[in-house]
């Protein structure tokens, strides 16, 4: 940490920075972001998400959103949805992007991708009960595929039955033929995963603040 | 108490005597008597001043000038680079379908990266500064520096309160007042040639003391492509000030809509001495009816040029919106012109949404001053083949450039409504070609 001389004044701070691992200027900028993205109140709607043109492009913007309302990303161990979000939690949410720093230890490097990688499973799995089924990820190949003449539904089903298939084939292998493959749990999304490098794909890179910038 | 009204009375006369010689008559004949100068070198050698001492207050840090030009490091590669990446450390070809659950973490990182930082949002607060300006407004919180720069800005605030602010209230009623009796006066006489030239000569006056008012100091670029009879000025909108700031070097036909009360009366005396177009609500949402009494004005050439800012809404001044299609059908030719301010002397940005217009008048009127540039640019017609969309984007980018302000290709629009549907299948569609492949896609 040792940050402390970049920003007098903020107590508040300092417990944050402890619990997310933000440096004290990066906690700055998000605040004022959420005070600009929240209209200058306390807590956070899903609303004020919908507000911010480049995220209503995206296709999966309605599992993102919901992904800061979610208990589970709060690191509480608690679970449902919240209806509003306040400063603390927005940042919780948001340290799951975090980059990890340089020295850092294998054991923690391993933490931090399990962290990233519980982070986009519980995206998907909307019904908390601890799998991926073939419902929840029919629906998010749908939501990234568009409507447009050239798709139809079933084409969308089909990539997605395809997609599975492929999934139950790497995690289970070779499956007899009358059983019956309930979904992707965390386990099998961890060795699914097993090649992507999600500490470093998975940031988003804050650029080196200088202090000016920030006293207006 | 009869000696304490008497001498209140004396005094105000005194000071009305002083502030109509020493300001508005210099103001209305266009000459100067240096006290504006003076005020702005001591004003901008103070300021200077005070950078200096915040820098030293935290001299321990690495300093740069610069304002950084973005808070995160986004990835430039595009959609298809992107998941081709991702897609790189797969186990296994695919099966069918070239779909994978990685090629979610794509859109997430790309959701997250808008919600922490995007192109728009930040348009429509006012622009942070990269050194307080000792404004109260400006700086979110104060922190104890030394002694003498909070004296400094103690005195600051006295000097902008308790001097300033009556002085430029004063004068813009003043203004105003001129600006409503003068046209109505000028209104009243037949057509002569003369009446043309009262007419310009009393609003250009009235708006030289508006000026005055918010201690305005304007530079104008590149005077020889200014606007002419029978074109349409357009300009990029950060405040109503705007009007002020252009119609102090010209006479312009403004365009918009009805307004009651204060407003109304100074639609009402302006269109008396010459034309403009005002129109009523209802009227606005026809667009031929629109654009034909547009065409008329323009082919009139003994009319004074339109001027209009074709974002539609107020914008930081950091950045270029959107420009409506509108002006740019009426095939006229187009005097464009790019306005900047100094933020560090006062913020000019009106946020609607949070200020209501007199509270946003008051605002500038306890700023330090108010100082712009404004450029105008040579005159642009609509090539063959270009329809009034590329022609529109032609002439934005162009203001942009001469302004150093950001082209964006959003809409203005997007400070009250959200976006389009049709916006949002685009990602959309974008990924489907990827992923069935580009002959199915074919017929999108």
């Amino acid at each position: 940490m040792g940050a402390l001389q970049s920003l007098p004044g903020k107590p508040e701070y300092v417990d944050l920075a402890e619990k997310t691992g933000f440096s004290f200027e990066q906690i700055g900028i998000l605040h004022n972001r959420f005070k600009q993205l929240s209209r200058n109140e306390e807590t956070l709607l899903r609303d004020h998400f919908n507000g911010i043109p480049d995220l209503a492009c995206n296709p999966i913007r309605l599992q993102i959103i919901e992904a800061f309302f979610d208990r589970r990303n709060f690191r509480q161990n608690g679970e449902g949805t919240v209806e509003e979000i306040g400063f603390k939690e927005f940042l919780v949410v948001m340290s799951h992007f975090k980059p990890p720093s340089l020295h850092m230890t294998q054991e923690q490097r391993e933490s931090i991708r399990r962290d990233k990688l519980r982070f986009l499973f519980n995206m998907h799995d909307a019904d908390n009960d601890g799998t991926i089924t073939l419902e929840e990820y029919r629906h998010v190949v749908e939501e990234l595929l568009s409507f447009s003449e050239a798709l139809e539904k079933d084409t969308a089903k089909s990539i997605a039955d395809a997609a599975m298939l492929e999934v139950a084939s790497i995690s289970m292998g070779h499956m007899e033929p009358d059983e019956f493959y309930e979904g992707i749990t965390f386990e099998h999304f961890l060795k699914l995963l097993n090649g992507f490098e999600i500490e470093s794909k998975m940031n988003v890179h804050f650029l080196n603040m200088d202090t000016t910038t920030l006293c207006k | 108490m009869e000696d304490l009204g008497a001498f209140a009375f004396w005094a105000l006369k005194i000071w009305l005597y002083l502030v109509i010689s020493l300001i508005m008559i210099p103001a209305m004949f266009g000459f100067s008597l240096g006290i504006s100068e003076t005020y702005m070198t001591i004003l901008v050698k103070t300021l200077e001043w005070a950078t200096l001492k915040i820098q030293k207050g935290y001299a321990d840090e690495h300093l740069e000038a610069s304002a950084s030009n973005g808070l995160i490091q986004r990835e430039d590669g595009s959609m298809e680079k992107e998941l081709e990446e991702l897609r790189r450390s797969r186990p296994k070809p695919p099966v069918g379908g070239d779909f994978t659950l990685s090629d979610c973490f794509y859109f997430t990182r790309r959701g997250i990266e808008s919600i922490v930082e995007d192109e728009v949002t930040q348009r429509f607060t006012s622009e942070e500064l990269v050194s307080w300006n000792l404004l109260t407004r400006s700086h979110k919180d104060f922190e104890y520096i030394s002694l003498k720069l909070t004296l400094v800005y103690g005195l600051g605030i006295f000097v902008r309160y308790c001097i300033l602010a009556p002085l430029r209230i004063t004068l813009a009623c003043i203004g105003l007042t001129w600006l409503v009796i003068g046209t109505s006066a000028v209104g009243l006489l037949p057509n002569w040639r003369m009446k043309f030239w009262l007419s310009e000569l009393v609003h250009v006056m009235c708006y030289r003391i508006c000026a005055r008012g918010l201690s305005a100091t304007i530079h104008y670029h590149n005077r020889e492509n200014k606007p002419k009879k029978g074109g349409i000025c357009v300009a990029n909108h950060t405040s109503p000030i705007d009007v002020v700031i252009l119609c102090n070097d010209g006479c312009y036909a403004m365009v918009g809509q009805v307004h009651g009360g204060l407003m109304g009366v100074l639609q009402r005396a302006m269109v008396r001495s010459c034309p403009h177009v005002w129109f009523e609500r209802a009227e606005m949402k026809d667009r031929h009816l629109v654009t034909k009494r547009l065409q008329d004005h323009v082919n009139d050439k003994t009319k004074l040029p339109i001027l209009i800012f074709p974002e539609g809404t107020c914008v930081n001044n950091t950045s270029v919106m959107m420009f409506k299609k509108g002006s740019f059908e009426i095939g006229a030719t187009i005097y464009p012109v790019a306005i900047k301010y100094d933020p560090k002397f006062g913020d000019a940005f009106w946020n609607s949404s949070k200020y209501s217009m007199v509270s946003y008048l008051l605002r500038m009127m306890t700023s330090w001053a108010l100082v712009c540039n404004v450029w105008y640019l040579p005159v642009m017609h609509q090539q063959e083949g270009e329809d009034a969309v590329q022609f529109a984007n032609r002439v934005k980018s162009a203001i942009a450039h001469q302004g150093g302000l950001v082209d964006l290709q959003w809409d203005g629009g997007l400070k009250r409504a959200k976006v389009k549907e049709s916006f949002k299948e685009e990602q959309q569609k974008q990924y489907s070609s990827m992923v069935v492949g580009e002959d199915s896609s074919n017929s999108d």
